[in-house]
């Protein structure tokens, strides 16, 4: 399987401090990776990294096998990165459709076919595509937020904690959508709070602590590691 | 006093004026939404754009109304200049900055209209209208004109805001920026594309002052305050908002002077202004919090 992303020793942060002390990581095609880690680990900060939104000072990162370390948001979205931020990411005076519409603003030409993909992944957002995003649940925004970011149609899509502050049944929501959309070929690496049922959902997980790797390993693995469960799954 | 007379003295020539400060105020609204600060140049901007068109007018001897989409164009090409010579370089700076450099741009082209067309009072057309009666109201061509004209020029925006793809940018912009540019929207673009509209509503405001009243170089920086109360009161960022505090502002400024004398004019622009960030800042639309 050949890798979409590969993070090699990232060193970065913000201002002068680097936050991220030398983390790596990959990611294959069609496969979801998830980064969990206790607070102030670097896991936003990873994911943030790849989207060229804080100063990287060394290591590399590449996407399907261009380097894009160093390059302007704007430039790596049209490389196929679309990134869902974990507070603010809807655009709450714009309708549905018409956050879909900003998602694909780089495209020309027939959007049908990818507005049908994004409602049948959100059939809710279908039935509210003439709402104003900021009159939606929390759930249904983080569905408009991921809707928007995968008109793109992107290779790989980075989600920044998309279960945060949801209910257990949007939670399951969530990570269902995202099998179905890994399920169409997109690889997906998201940051997660909630680490049990994330590596109970993931291909596989990264465990981050103060900004470099602990541990890595199918979901499974991390879940069953003495040294995992100890630091956050309640010992 | 009857109704028809407060409709003839007061109520027409509010609307009018209202419409001006519309005009004005849309632009400003605009200003605030996308770029988030305070644009103390609209007035003299639209000094600039009244005094080409008193150019085109003069030099071409075309009718007003001919020199005015000449007068948007030119004003709308000064506004992209100015932005691109000034206020680009500070983009990254606290917008107070911005807002004192626009100060700074309201007198240079104030200086640069009267330098160029002097310190007298001008008008486009000499010689006295009559108005036309409709049912007893009394009303002018050039009245009529400037009501329609705001009407007209709201409504593209509108449509352009609602419809088009870069309209719609406008609006991303202004919602959420972070997002817009992880959107991939080319923010100097969007910039520009303010710019030339605000431009063009400037001059258009500034040529119907010009219509309606006289041409002078202080024409647009009187009309600054009225503006800006027009735009909070109706909710920054909010187009229709701006259009409704226009016409607000417009008939209360000519409606005062039923009971004060009329030097208190502009003081009721500002009161209006006061009250409505004391009592509900987000305006009557719901705009942004400043």
């Amino acid at each position: 399987m050949s890798d979409i992303l590969v993070m090699r020793d990232l060193v970065g942060g913000y201002g002068d401090a680097n936050v991220l002390q030398g983390v790596s990581m990959t990611a294959a095609k069609a496969e979801i990776v998830v980064i969990v880690g206790p607070n102030g680990a670097g896991k936003s900060t990873a994911m943030k990294a790849i989207f060229g939104l804080l100063k990287v000072r060394g290591g590399s990162i590449t996407v399907d096998g261009t380097d894009i370390t160093g390059w302007e948001p704007n430039r790596i979205v049209e490389a196929g990165v679309c990134y869902v931020p974990q507070v603010s990411n809807v655009f709450r005076e714009m309708t549905v459709h018409e956050n879909l519409e900003m998602g694909a603003f780089l495209r020309s030409g027939d959007l049908s076919a990818a507005y049908d993909r994004v409602y049948t992944l959100f059939p809710d957002l279908k039935e509210r595509r003439k709402a104003l995003a900021g009159n939606l649940s929390g759930g249904q925004r983080q569905m408009v937020a991921m809707g928007r970011a995968l008109m793109l149609e992107p290779k790989l899509l980075l989600l920044d904690e998309p279960t945060a502050g949801l209910s257990p049944r949007y939670m399951e929501q969530i990570f269902q959508i995202c099998r179905d959309v890994r399920d169409t070929g997109v690889t997906i690496v998201l940051v997660e709070q909630h680490a049990k049922q994330a590596l109970a959902f993931a291909d596989r997980g990264y465990v981050l602590a103060s900004g470099a790797n602990r541990h890595e390993g199918t979901g499974a693995d991390l879940l069953a590691d003495r040294d995992v469960a100890d630091m956050f799954l309640g010992g | 006093m009857d109704a028809l007379e407060i409709i003839n003295f007061y109520l027409v020539p509010g609307i009018v004026i209202g419409s001006i400060y519309a005009l004005g105020a849309v632009g400003i609204t605009l200003v605030f939404a996308i770029l988030r600060y305070a644009h103390l140049a609209h007035g003299d901007l639209a000094t600039l754009g009244a005094f080409l068109a008193l150019g085109a007018v003069t030099l071409g001897g075309v009718s007003p109304y001919v020199a005015l989409p000449v007068a948007m164009v030119l004003t709308a090409a000064a506004a992209v200049m100015i932005d691109k010579a000034f206020y680009a370089y500070l983009r990254e700076r606290p917008k107070i900055v911005t807002v004192m450099a626009s100060l700074g741009v309201a007198l240079m082209v104030r200086a640069v209209v009267q330098v160029v067309w002097g310190v007298d009072s001008e008008t486009y057309t000499r010689g006295i209208v009559r108005p036309d009666v409709w049912f007893g109201i009394r009303i002018r061509d050039r009245e009529l004109i400037t009501i329609l004209a705001m009407i007209g020029l709201v409504l593209a925006l509108h449509v352009f805001l609602q419809q088009s793809k870069w309209g719609k940018a406008m609006r991303a912009m202004s919602d959420n920026p972070d997002l817009a540019l992880l959107s991939g929207v080319d923010n100097k673009k969007v910039v520009m594309l303010t710019w030339i509209i605000v431009g063009g509503l400037c001059a258009a405001a500034g040529v119907f002052l010009g219509l309606n009243y006289e041409l002078k170089a202080m024409m647009g920086w009187t009309m600054l305050l009225p503006m800006f109360a027009a735009a909070i009161l109706g909710g920054v960022g909010r187009v229709e908002g701006a259009v409704l505090g226009g016409l607000i502002v417009g008939i209360a400024e000519e409606m005062s002077t039923l009971f004060l004398p009329t030097e208190y004019k502009a003081a009721t622009a500002f009161a209006i202004l006061l009250l409505m960030l004391l009592v509900r800042p987000t305006g009557l639309l719901k705009g942004k919090v400043l």
